[in-house]
């Protein structure tokens, strides 16, 4: 590898228009926010000059510093001090690493960098060194399907997409979901998603629902997504975004779990309805999986307590409590 | 010879130079075989497939004679599992081998003529035990048999100890070894049962409902044990007129008086499974039903939905006939009351319960 060569480059002042304005094959950057370094460059100067490769047309990519060119470029430096060096002596493939160890000594690639990494190394090195040696550099579990999967998430997952993932407002988990989608779908899916903000919980609840949803009614998620009952949620103007995500949750789940959803209703009329002293509340177990209900009471002292007990002995009803499904099994 | 296609064979190095893979491959003519040092990329076939029609033999390290992997949040059967080989050739939309062993193609072990007389050992040294071991928990217990030829090794071993049974469980036909030894006592053969829609459009490769329930029949006629498995129950359009076409079937080919207990469990399988039976089986209905997160974190229907399964499935079996010795898979207590009407209260209940049935049966 010829990477030790290449240190002793002398820097030359070049015109920033000249340099490829994309990231280019070798960068690795994505979601970042230039004005942080823009401002480091603007108080103390550039401390480090970035490598670009000069290819038989004069043409000029950025090997390591896209950051700062960008930065720079922002700033209105019209010569940018630079290291370059002849296509002829260095290979794509150390382009690449130069980029990438270069990133790894001052920060933590985002998840869409990894992929983007993956992505890059996949078609220029072994798939076994790049599961024993880059999985493990980018701290990733060294496997198969995870490889697949960021080299997928790279390339199929839309920009937007990428954006909402690094910026956490989706989890790696949600971008998991959404690329088991069909292109189309994942956009409708996701269009809707993040037009009402659904935290991180309800994203999975969300995707879940609406794809078995989709193959149980057979119908394509676009259409589910446009149904009326939903439509009516999002343009309401008297609720916010957290009550209009609720809701449709709400809504889907009375549809993907009608008989669960029935029980749960069921139990709580019955309750509701047994006048049980304020202090004493009854709940039901998760999913009603567990055989037992659990009696809540709240009391200050012996006395309180022996009062909501008596309360409760009288309370009329309290016999017919039960499983809410009782009649209809 | 098997139904089953088999288009290449890989073999380990432990079950280089075996008796038993030398047997398998002369049974084999002209397949591609490919001698490996373990599992790398190049031995796994398309995930979409799972290795199906790779056999892959090689030497077992584990024990052979494991508890069947209950949790205790939910009454167990306490059968042991006798571990021969993992996946199978049928390719049923929901089996959970398809999320539980992390490893393609089907494996068998080439070291059990080996490894049985450690197994049987350790039957004979606890006589006051009574052990149910069964070949059809990690794969199908005879669609290969044609291939492998378990059942000349196991019958004659099982047959002639009085503290343990061995039992079959199969979706297929293959039957004839069995019917041609000349072993019949302390043996079981199983048949997984399925409503006519569930078995034609779920379970792709067995046997039609038809078909096993000849194969039972020819099976109890020549004096053999039948026990039967509707597992998994599942909810679909019309189930319960499907159920009952099934059991209808049961009743014109079997006389019910010759099975030693039919299982009644429904469907249920650990989160990862979900996205695999969505990507392998596209139309399947298998994940339409309502499933809440069990008490041991598998997936399983909402409980009455499953106490309505039991229920009806008890009410028309047992109009069938009344000794049938029922028993639910993996099941609370509460929901075994409701369903049917009396509990085994826990695992070591049921495991009674269901020794009795040897013992009455068998001696």
């Amino acid at each position: 590898m010829g990477i030790p060569k290449i240190t002793p480059i002398k820097s030359q002042l070049v015109n920033p228009n000249k340099i490829e304005d994309f990231p280019g094959p070798y960068c690795m950057s994505f979601g970042f926010d230039i004005r942080p370094l823009a401002q480091s460059i603007d108080r103390v100067g550039l401390v480090n000059c970035p490598l670009l490769i000069e290819n038989k047309n004069a043409e000029l990519t950025v090997i390591v510093g896209y950051r700062r060119i960008h930065a720079l470029k922002t700033l209105g430096w019209d010569r940018i001090p630079c290291g370059v060096l002849s296509e002829f002596e260095v290979s794509p493939l150390e382009c690449l690493l130069l980029n990438l160890y270069d990133n790894l000594a001052t920060r933590k690639l985002n998840e869409v960098e990894k992929g983007m990494v993956l992505n890059r190394l996949h078609s220029q090195v072994p798939r076994k060194e790049i599961l024993e040696v880059y999985m493990p550099l980018l701290e990733l579990p060294s496997n198969e399907p995870t490889l697949l999967f960021f080299i997928k998430l790279e390339q199929e997952l839309d920009t937007e997409i990428k954006e909402y993932l690094v910026q956490k407002k989706i989890s790696l988990q949600t971008a998991k979901m959404l690329l088991k989608m069909e292109s189309d779908e994942r956009s409708h899916v996701f269009n809707f998603m993040s037009s009402i903000k659904f935290n991180i919980n309800q994203q999975k609840q969300f995707i879940d629902n609406i794809i078995d949803l989709a193959v149980i009614e057979n119908k394509p998620t676009h259409e589910l997504l446009n149904e009326p009952s939903l439509k009516a949620i999002l343009v309401n103007k008297h609720s916010n975004n957290p009550q209009k995500a609720q809701a449709i949750l709400k809504l889907l789940r009375g549809r993907r779990f009608p008989s669960l959803v029935k029980a749960e209703k069921a139990f709580k009329k019955k309750v509701s309805s047994l006048d049980l002293p304020k202090s004493a509340s009854i709940h039901a177990p998760p999913y009603f999986e567990e055989p037992h209900y659990r009696l809540e009471v709240l009391f200050r002292e012996g006395k309180e307590l022996k009062e909501t007990i008596n309360r409760l002995t009288l309370t009329e009803d309290l016999d017919d409590l039960g499983d809410p499904w009782e009649k209809d099994v | 010879m098997s139904n089953f296609t088999i288009k290449k064979v890989l073999v380990e190095e432990g079950a280089r130079k075996r008796a038993f893979t030398d047997e398998v491959l002369s049974k084999l003519p002209g397949i591609p075989v490919q001698h490996v040092k373990g599992i790398t990329s190049a031995t796994v076939s398309d995930e979409l497939d799972m290795g199906k029609d790779t056999l892959h033999l090689l030497s077992y390290k584990g024990e052979f004679l494991k508890p069947c992997p209950g949790t205790r949040e939910y009454i167990c059967c306490g059968y042991q599992i006798l571990n021969v080989a993992t996946n199978c050739p049928i390719n049923c939309s929901y089996c959970i081998l398809q999320s539980y062993f992390n490893q393609p193609n089907l494996r068998v072990f080439a070291n059990l003529d080996e490894k049985i007389d450690q197994v049987l050992k350790e039957i004979d040294s606890k006589p006051e035990c009574i052990f149910r071991v069964g070949t059809g928990e990690f794969t199908d217990s005879l669609a290969i048999d044609s291939i492998t030829c378990w059942s000349d090794l196991l019958i004659p071993r099982f047959s002639e100890r009085k503290n343990a049974v061995l039992e079959l469980k199969t979706k297929t036909t293959q039957i004839d070894r069995l019917v041609a030894g000349k072993y019949r006592d302390r043996i079981i053969v199983s048949w997984s049962l399925n409503s006519p829609y569930i078995s034609a459009h779920e379970e792709h490769k067995a046997a039609s409902l038809k078909k096993r329930l000849e194969a039972a029949r020819q099976c109890q006629s020549e004096g053999f044990v039948l026990g039967f498995h509707f597992d998994p129950l599942i909810p679909h359009p019309h189930w319960k007129d499907e159920y009952l076409r099934t059991i209808e079937l049961m009743d014109k080919y079997i006389d019910p008086k010759g099975i030693i207990w039919i299982s009644l469990g429904s469907l249920r399988f650990m989160p990862g499974l979900k996205p695999i039976i969505r990507r392998r089986h596209p139309g399947s209905c298998v994940l339409d039903g309502e499933f809440i997160t069990g008490l041991d974190g598998k997936m399983r229907y909402f409980k009455p939905i499953r106490i309505a399964l039991y229920r009806f499935m008890r009410e028309n079996l047992e109009k069938w006939h009344q000794n049938l010795g029922l028993y639910l898979c993996m099941e609370s207590d509460d929901v075994w009351q409701k369903s049917l009407g009396w509990s085994p209260k826990n695992t070591i209940g049921l495991s009674s319960y269901l020794d009795r049935r040897v013992v009455e049966i068998f001696g």
